[in-house]
């Protein structure tokens, strides 16, 4: 009796399982092509509304009709919700075709599981983008993403709010920058915002700080050793430690968010609370959302990062990120074209606009007219070299342990040498 | 009347026995007839219990077991969730964790919310509940205010909270506007104060639940024994203290236990005010907010696994001892002899 009861359980657990299975399966949309030649590709982007997400919409439109055997399926996924979904879709065997692609560490885990595959580019889609852009989402001589636009960092800010507490030019050296800070108090406005909540913001502070104190080599050497023991790293945070000495944050930075909502940086900047923001190219895109009447400032500009005496750096090297949309393992061949389509100059055209940011393509760049991209993007063609943020290029695990690290610092809870203490640490643990 | 009633289903069961050898009889089974009808019976009534339940023991195995099994074996990998595990580091994981400063950290700040849930919110609770126990004006308007916190998710206090407490937030502004602004502070955001700005909320949050426990418990204990208390001219504080207290000890005993493990599990209200980036640096990361930010932050999935299974054990042997030690006593008699 006991025994039969047994084997229905057993039996209703087994199908229980199975038909958890099949609607995973079934779920799942692999966006490969079928066998009348028809191909659906589905994309993974962070864009969710307005004129970003409708770029999207446009894109597959335009490509669809252009090749009518295609379906292209734009999803958009919020940004912080996307690495965690695309992993179970990757490891489920289950991925869009197309992905948003932040690159480093996890692009690098992602080939190492196999689950991208590299995009076989022509030379037309290589002028289309640029060596230099392709080389920051490379891994052993191969392409693993498609950029879409550069992204070179530097500080945000308001001419009025300099005029009002009467400062001429934009910083260019750590002193100015000080001294600007003073005279921002004056105005009582908080001279620089930071989302420290978020650790990163506050973190690329100190990538920075690593980009004029380290040499190009040391920074690219630490990826491969993880050692960390030039003593350019710990200028760094002295560096970062000696800014921090004249209270340029706002108060309460270290519970802020950076892109959410009035409170945030990106939102003190856009109501006029902060001064400055020290950020990615996305950031005029975000402050433009958070403007009361949700139009761009008329005022924003933008300048690099100050110089730092004495440091190893090239004073005009770069800080950017390196990502893209990547291919899923299984994606239909029309996908790859599909991102060699948004490449193209009209495409870029497009996406610039829709983004507010510098498109990849530097036959589409005649789209950048905003003063602050056009600082950004003379500041980038003059740039030595480009760095890739930091979190990024020693990976997830030693980047993360280097964002709280720098968190802790600017709290006043660590010293510069825990930064590089800490990141050995967690070296250790991945 | 109660005759009739009381005799019919005996009757009834007995007629039914009747039945029963009968139709045996005529089979000519060898068997012993009423056992076979009782296991008949029994039969019936397991396959009903396997039927009814399996839903439930389904939804337990796959939600509850089987991701405590699936951490256990990812917490012997170095994985980064990308692919199947490969890297096998058997107790290596297990050994940073315990030499982690930052997990003693964690454990600290579990370990004081703990004894400070209990030492704080017992004693309001038990004062309250005897206040809300007694016929006073508005009682039900003043339970349903102390409740209210309790009913709202975690997830609308954080950032409620979060919102008054911040820099430039109402708090800071109410102070000032009382005259009070040189006791205006960084709530959240000052490492020496966050803390206990989390074990407020805590207790704000918190205390409605307790005192409705208190509540439920008084009114449990009979009229009777305070009425024979007060004509044998026990004081009120008396009463209170040699009648209630002891009466009402399994309910503050059930209460203990929910309140220990709960801070040993607290997770929402740090994740939403402080987020898993900043509650190391102002001293309110929990055990499951290092979880997260050991495992899906830093990508290092096994060496989080490795995390969860330890405070699955630490809230384990927390849960057993406690059962063994101190609800031992109240728990007899409520395991029925039909599940031994």
């Amino acid at each position: 009796m006991t025994r039969r009861i047994r084997s229905t359980t057993g039996a209703a657990i087994g199908l229980c399982v199975a038909l958890a299975a099949a609607g995973c399966a079934g779920g799942g949309d692999d966006g490969s092509g079928t066998s009348d030649g028809h191909a659906t590709v589905t994309v993974w982007t962070n864009a969710m509304e307005g004129r970003g997400a409708k770029y999207w919409k446009d894109a597959a439109k335009a490509y669809q009709a252009l090749h009518k055997d295609v379906t292209v399926k734009i999803q958009s996924v919020q940004n912080e919700d996307l690495d965690g979904k695309l992993q179970n879709a990757l490891n489920s065997n289950s991925a869009p075709s197309i992905f948003l692609q932040r690159g480093g560490g996890k692009m690098q885990a992602m080939v190492d599981a196999g689950q991208i595959r590299a995009l076989d580019l022509t030379d037309t889609d290589r002028a289309n983008v640029g060596e230099a852009a392709l080389q920051g989402v490379s891994i052993d001589g191969k392409v693993y993403a498609m950029p879409l636009d550069t992204q070179p960092e530097g500080i945000y800010y308001s001419k009025d709010l300099f005029k009002k507490a009467g400062i001429t030019a934009p910083p260019t050296t750590m002193d100015e920058l000080t001294d600007a800070v003073a005279k921002l108090k004056t105005v009582k406005v908080a001279p620089i915002a930071v989302g420290a909540k978020d650790a990163w913001p506050a973190a690329h502070w100190y990538y920075n700080f690593v980009l004029r104190e380290c040499s190009q080599e040391t920074m690219q050497e630490a990826a491969k050793s993880l050692t960390f023991d030039d003593p350019c790293w710990n200028k760094a945070g002295e560096d970062l430690a000696g800014l921090l000495g004249h209270t340029p944050f706002q108060k309460g930075f270290l519970t802020a968010t950076s892109q959410q909502g009035a409170g945030s940086s990106a939102g003190m900047l856009a109501n006029r609370k902060a001064a400055m923001e020290l950020m990615g190219n996305w950031d005029p895109g975000v402050i433009a959302d958070l403007t009361p009447d949700k139009k761009q400032l008329p005022d924003l500009g933008w300048f690099p990062f100050p110089a730092v005496p004495g440091g190893k750096g090239d004073p005009t090297a770069i800080m950017g990120g390196a990502g893209g949309y990547s291919l899923a393992k299984n994606a239909p061949k029309a996908a790859a074209d599909f991102l060699r389509f948004v490449v193209t100059k009209e495409q870029q055209e497009a996406y610039g606009k829709a983004f507010d940011t510098i498109p990849v393509n530097k036959a589409a760049q005649g789209v950048v007219t905003e003063t602050y991209n056009i600082s950004a993007l003379q500041a980038f063609n003059k740039a030595a070299y480009s760095m890739q943020f930091l979190d990024t290029v020693y990976g997830q695990n030693v980047g993360n342990a280097m964002n709280i690290a720098v968190v802790n610092l600017m709290a006043g809870k660590g010293t510069a040498g825990d930064i590089v203490k800490d990141v050995k640490a967690a070296a250790e643990k991945g | 009347m109660s005759d009739t009633l009381g005799a019919d289903p005996a009757h009834g069961r007995q007629s039914q026995g009747m039945q029963g050898a009968r139709g045996v009889a005529k089979s000519a089974t060898p068997a012993p007839p009423r056992a076979a009808a009782h296991r008949r019976g029994r039969a019936r009534m397991r396959l009903e219990i396997a039927v009814l339940s399996a839903p439930a023991i389904i939804m337990f195995l796959a939600f509850v077991i089987f991701p405590i099994v699936l951490a256990a074996y990812y917490g012997f990998y170095r994985w980064k969730g990308y692919g199947d595990p490969t890297d096998w580091v058997g107790l290596s994981n297990y050994k940073l964790i315990l030499t982690d400063p930052a997990f003693h950290d964690v454990l600290w700040h579990n370990g004081l919310l703990l004894v400070l849930s209990l030492v704080v919110q017992g004693p309001i609770a038990i004062a309250l509940a005897l206040l809300l126990n007694q016929k006073i004006r508005g009682r039900s308007a003043i339970r349903v205010l102390i409740f209210v916190p309790y009913i709202v998710s975690e997830i609308i206090v954080g950032i409620g909270w979060g919102l008054i407490l911040q820099s430039d937030g109402a708090a800071n502004g109410l102070l000032e506007r009382i005259g009070l602004g040189s006791l205006a502070a960084d709530w959240i955001a000052d490492p020496d104060l966050a803390i206990w700005t989390l074990v407020a909320i805590i207790t704000w949050k918190y205390i409605g639940f307790a005192v409705i426990l208190m509540l439920a418990g008084l009114q449990s204990i009979p009229e009777e024994i305070f009425e024979a208390a007060q004509i044998d001219g026990a004081t009120y504080w008396q009463i209170q203290r040699r009648i209630t207290l002891p009466l009402l000890g399994p309910t503050i005993r059930i209460w203990a236990f929910l309140s220990i493990i709960g801070s040993l599990q607290l997770f929402d209200l740090v994740y939403i005010i402080w987020g898993p980036y900043v509650a190391g640096t102002t001293g309110t990361s929990t055990m499951a907010i290092y979880m997260l930010a050991q495992g899906r932050n830093a990508g290092n999935y096994g060496y989080g696994s490795a995390v969860a299974v330890v405070m699955f054990v630490i809230s384990l042997v927390v849960a057993l001892i406690y059962q063994r030690f101190v609800l031992r006593r109240d728990l007899r008699g409520a395991v029925t002899e039909g599940t031994v």
